[in-house]
């Protein structure tokens, strides 16, 4: 995460736009979509980022009165972004209908040998990303809305247990306990679908 | 089977390598002009608290008056002989037949 200072040309357009001056928030919108569609594609479906991105942007909006420049506004945009990603999933868990996908053996045989590689770095140029990228996703979807944005968070992305705690309006120890629990869940998830 | 530290770290380089392929998705321009047109049709922004918010702001104001207030009566009640509510019932119960409503209020 950016831990950059209150931008002024950010507080400047946020008092302009929370003054009545609504064209002024295209500017905001601009400058940050590219950072809010990386969030996004993250962390969701491919076919929910856009529809996510028009929300990010219209909760921003309507929370900009909220906005008081303690953090930069993009930091304020991230954790906005990030509590939608998590709405998604929970609302995505509670609906859900359709089975979850399965791995073949293919993926079966693709993870045996990638846990087994000697050397990861070897194995990464030559693997099948797509592969690794079902696994991961079918991994995932076996985990609950929390553990699975905990996870994404601090394991896939690297990002600190206060960061993670920040932009999910959660307490550290939460994000630590669930971070150390969902992390034992994914590993259990992989190493139960290899074969022998 | 639990794979060694060195596989956990193996695979997890290769989780993060697939979980970051998803950056280079590539996604339509057209819902800029979305949010454009729904921000408009919101209107300019509410700047005046709400209801709730001022009620808030007031319950807030008064919250130490009320500690004060809360905190006043309990000495008041410590220090004066106060009379249960089961005290007075007992009172009644034991000798109504004597008691007169001079001596009940204390007069």
């Amino acid at each position: 995460m950016d831990n950059d200072s209150p931008t002024p040309g950010d507080t400047e357009i946020v008092e302009r736009v929370v003054a009545g001056d609504v064209h002024a928030f295209e500017h905001l919108l601009r400058k940050y979509q590219n950072h809010v569609l990386i969030l996004l594609k993250k962390h969701l479906p491919y076919d929910q980022i856009e529809e996510t991105a028009q929300d990010v942007f219209i909760r921003a909006y309507r929370a900009l009165p909220t906005f008081r420049g303690e953090s930069s506004f993009k930091q304020w945009l991230s954790t906005i972004a990030v509590r939608a990603c998590y709405d998604f999933w929970r609302k995505h868990y509670q609906s859900r209908e359709l089975p979850m996908s399965s791995l073949t053996e293919k993926h079966r045989v693709w993870l045996e040998e990638a846990i087994s590689a000697q050397s990861s770095q070897s194995f990464h140029e030559q693997s099948l990303q797509k592969e690794a990228r079902e696994i991961l996703d079918w991994a995932l979807d076996r985990l609950s809305a929390a553990d699975r944005m905990v996870l994404e968070l601090v394991y896939l992305e690297g990002y600190s247990l206060r960061e993670t705690a920040d932009l999910l309006g959660w307490s550290i120890t939460n994000v630590k306990v669930r971070s150390f629990r969902s992390r034992k869940k994914l590993y259990k998830l992989i190493t139960q679908a290899i074969p022998g | 089977m639990n794979p060694p530290k060195t596989e956990h770290e193996a695979l997890q380089a290769i989780l993060k390598k697939a979980y970051r392929q998803k950056e280079n998705v590539a996604v339509g321009d057209q819902w800029q002009q979305e949010v454009m047109r729904r921000v408009r049709n919101l209107g300019a922004l509410e700047t005046t608290p709400s209801f709730p918010e001022m009620l808030e702001q007031l319950v807030w104001q008064l919250a130490p008056v009320t500690c004060l207030l809360i905190f006043g009566l309990t000495v008041l009640f410590a220090v004066s002989d106060f009379t249960s509510g089961y005290e007075v019932f007992q009172l009644l119960m034991n000798g109504a037949e004597e008691l007169t409503f001079a001596q009940f209020v204390g007069l």
